[in-house]
Formats: structure tokens, sequence, C-alpha cells
């Protein structure tokens, strides 16, 4: 049993050592540091408030927060599938040189950008009190959406990290899809506000549900509906499993391959 | 402890050599219809087995592409064999050509972090040894550099410390002082032999004759993925170098 306890303690030390490394690299020899990393939500931010609330003249109470909010969330899920992407050829040398486990460059990218998460969090927080708003007490329930996207984000992470030493195209298809899927989600625009056909199928998106699910709880004091909580749940489990199916077959001879 | 350190048995391993990499899921779709091989096997190692005893230093040789670092790679773990196994007893530690896999973008004491890490151990661990690493490696000045910016001796010298300071059962040597300056490579020599008298198992690959007859206890030869010899280090040697010349007459 206690070899059992000591591989888990290892194994959590190279993820955790690998995230923060992740991140060093990243903003090595940059002036600003990690603060690069907000950057990108801001920009993002000013530009769709500035389009939609002045050229489209959305009205969606209290815009910009409902905006960030959405914009983290999808922030979340899209840093940590594209940084797995790259996470193994980028350790190519390491992977050749040492044994460890293959599942853990993938992982340990979704860690990275739940870092980066919290941070952008606390910039959501500054927001609100900038814009003073308070939040109702729903809130409390929004740690437990974004621990069911870091699933969601580790069970995309793990396929896509083998696929795309397999496959170079898999890099490529995944771009398009992260790009499309900025507008298919309900980020600067409201669920409800699709045609019903269009909703019918979007639904089964776990991550049109979370982003729905945190405004639900942030902006409106509804807890997420039973429908929601299963949809999501359900979308989530399938992607784990087949992610975890797909990175078990191809993790063998990877090592040759990158 | 009677068991050897390292039982190696009737492994083998095939690469697949393809001539046109598929690499697109095009590619892949397409091919799937055309009945023709994109590859050919190549045997990297054909039916090898040995045992390595503790307290013993076991050289391979061999021509370059006999197989030996893919034999380093599958005794620590890197590759699976396709049939055969492999039994390891106690920590093992590869120093390969060219370091521990350090990343080019992190300095020197960041790299023995994340290696040591990889290889089992705590941060706290790691910290009391930092200091003594660097000084084996004489590196005291370029403790905080980049390791994009070392030299290769520089880089094998930190692949080497840190390997050594960790304390492994088993140390697996990759051609690692073709590239040490002498003072150092006497450094190395000593360390190993100290190693080899606490009882810890060495595996030495090289293409240093004069070093391999001097310091193994035993000595294969690889030729072609397969066995030569294995047996005393003057006679195995003079095996090999025998086969190398048969084969400038052939030519």
């Amino acid at each position: 049993m206690t070899t059992i306890r000591e591989e888990m303690w290892k194994f959590k030390g190279i993820l955790f050592n690998f995230a923060v490394s992740d991140l060093k690299i990243r903003y090595k020899n940059s002036v600003l540091g990690i603060i690069w990393s907000l950057v990108e939500p801001l920009l993002m931010l000013g530009v769709l408030f500035f389009v939609f609330s002045t050229m489209f003249k959305f009205e969606i109470e209290n815009f910009p927060i409902y905006l960030l909010l959405g914009i983290i969330c999808y922030n979340f899920f899209k840093n940590g599938t594209t940084f797995a992407l790259n996470s193994l050829t980028n350790r190519s040398s390491l992977m050749t040189q040492i044994y460890f486990p293959r599942a853990i460059p993938g992982l340990s990218s979704g860690v990275t950008a739940a870092i980066m998460l919290l941070l952008e969090l606390v910039v959501l927080g500054i927001f609100m009190v900038a814009l003073e708003y308070t939040p109702p007490i729903t809130i409390l329930v929004l740690p437990l959406i974004l621990a069911l996207e870091f699933l969601l984000v580790l069970g995309m992470a793990l396929p896509l990290s083998v696929l795309n030493v397999k496959f170079k195209d898999t890099e490529f298809i995944w771009m398009v899809v992260v790009h499309a899927g900025f507008f298919l989600t309900p980020i600067f625009y409201q669920f409800d506000m699709l045609p019903d056909y269009v909703q019918s199928v979007l639904q089964f998106s776990p991550v049109v549900q979370v982003v729905t699910m945190a405004h639900h709880v942030v902006l409106y004091g509804i807890l997420p509906s039973v429908n929601s909580v299963l949809y999501a749940v359900g979308s989530t489990s399938i992607i784990v499993i087949i992610g975890y199916l797909i990175f078990r077959r191809y993790q063998v001879r990877i090592v040759e391959e990158i | 402890m009677d068991q050897d350190a390292i039982t190696v048995q009737n492994v083998s391993k095939q690469f697949r050599l393809y001539h046109e990499k598929r690499d697109s899921i095009f590619e892949a779709a397409t091919s799937f219809f055309q009945k023709k091989q994109h590859y050919e096997i190549l045997h990297a190692l054909d039916d090898v087995s040995f045992n390595v005893k503790h307290g013993e230093i076991f050289g391979i040789i061999g021509s370059n592409g006999a197989g030996k670092t893919t034999l380093l790679r599958i005794i620590s773990k890197i590759y699976g064999p396709d049939s055969g196994s492999v039994n390891v007893q106690g920590t093992i530690i590869p120093v390969l050509a060219l370091g521990l896999g350090f990343h080019p973008e992190l300095t020197a004491v960041t790299n023995i972090y994340q290696s040591s890490v990889i290889l089992g151990f705590n941060k706290n661990e790691i910290s009391k040894r930092v200091d003594d690493i660097i000084k084996f490696a004489e590196l005291e000045k370029f403790a905080d550099t980049k390791v994009k910016n070392f030299s290769a001796g520089m880089q094998m010298r930190l692949a080497f410390s840190t390997s050594v300071l960790v304390d492994p059962d088993i140390l697996l040597l990759d051609e690692v002082f073709a590239v040490g300056d002498v003072s150092f490579q006497k450094k190395c020599y000593d360390t190993i032999m100290d190693f080899k008298k606490r009882g810890k198992a060495i595996i030495y690959v090289s293409h240093d004759m004069t070093a391999v007859k001097s310091f193994c206890d035993t000595v294969m030869y690889l030729d072609k993925g397969k066995v030569g010899m294995i047996g005393k280090p003057k006679e195995t040697v003079n095996a090999y170098i025998e086969s190398l010349n048969k084969q400038d007459q052939k030519h």
C-alpha cells in the first residue's frame, strides 16, 4: 500500500513541477511576466463590450461582468486544451531520457491553465468591487462548476497530448474547434436568444452548460437547473472516458514517435 | 541480496522504419485503402538476455545502431520491450549521452529540481543536495545560468553530478566520458569505483575500448541487436574488434 501512496506522491510532485515550470518558461524574458496572461482576456472584454454594447445594443444586465465571466470560463477550457497539444513534444528530450508516467505532461497543462484561471478570477473580483456589484449568495456554487470544468479540461488534455504526436493535424483541427466554440458559447449573448433547434444541439456541449451555470449563479442568483447539471456531468463523463481510452491506446509507443 | 540487480530475459524490440512518415489523418485515411506497406521492420534488439549483479560494472560495446541505447532505454522503462522481460532491483538512473533531459530554458538549479522530482525526490531532500551537486559539477558560477548556454561538457557534468548525488542503486552510463575533460573524467572514475564498492550495479556503454577493458567486470558485445558475446572484458573486446576487421575485409 505504501508504494501506491509513494507513487501518487511522486506523481503529484512531477505534475506541479511541470505546471509551474511551464508558466515560468512561458513568461520568461517578458517584462510584465505573468501579467500577460491577464492582458488577453481583458482585451477581449474591451473589444466585445465595445462591439455589443454600442453597435448591437445588447441589453444584458451587468454586461461587463457577464462578458468577463464567460471569457474567463472559456479561456480556462481553451488554455488547458491548447497547452496540452504540444505538451509532449515540448518535453521530448526529457521523455527520451527519464521514465515518468506519460499522462503527466497533458494533465499538467490543465493545472497550468487552472493557475491562470485563479489569477483571472482575482481580476473578476476587482471588477465586481469597482462596479459596486454585490453577487448573490449562489456564487458559492461557482467553485463546484469550475471543478467540473477542470475535469472536462483534463479529460480533453489527455487525448489531445498523444493525438497531436501521432497526427500533426490535431493541432490545426483543434484550433478551429476552439475558435468556433467561442462563438457557439453564450459568452457575449444569452443562451435563450438562440433559436430552439440551435439550443437543442448546443445543450450537449459541456462548455455551454458550464458557462450558462456560471452566469446563473454569479449574476441571477439561480441555482443550476437539474437539466443543466445532468447534461454537463453526463457529457463531461463521456468525454473523460473516451479521452482516457484514446490516451491508453496511444500512450504505449508514444515516446518512440516523438 | 541474492537476486541480481538487473535481469534481462529474451528482450526483443522492433521499430517501424517509415519511409514516408504518415503524419496526418488524411494520409492515414487514404493509406488505409492502399495495401502498400509504408515501413519496414528494424530489429533493434533480438532475443537479448543477460544479468548484472550488485557491485558489478557491466560494459556494453558494439557499433553504432547495434541497439545499445535502445537497450538502456528499455531497462529504464522509457521504451517497452515487444517481448521478453526486464527485472530491476532498486532505483535506477539513466545518464544518457546528452544529459538528463534538461530543459534549455531553465537554469541549472531549476533543472536539478525538475530531474530529481521526476526521479522521485521531494523538495526538501533536493534542497539539501543542490549545493553539493553544483559543487561536484564545478558549476558554481553557472548555477543560475540557463542550460541552453551550457557547453556539451558542462551539461554532461551537471547530469552526472545530479544522478550520482541522488544516490541510485543502479547507474546507466551512456558515453558519458566522451565530452568531459581529463580532471572530471578522473572524478567520475573515482565515483564509479566508490559505487561499485558499495554494491551498486553499473552499466557502462562506450566506444572507448581501453576504458572498457580497464574497469568493466563483464562485457557484452552487441551485433545488430543480437548478443555477439558475453564474457571477460579482454576477450569480448578482441572478439568485437575481430568481427570489425572481418567486415572490412569483405568490403
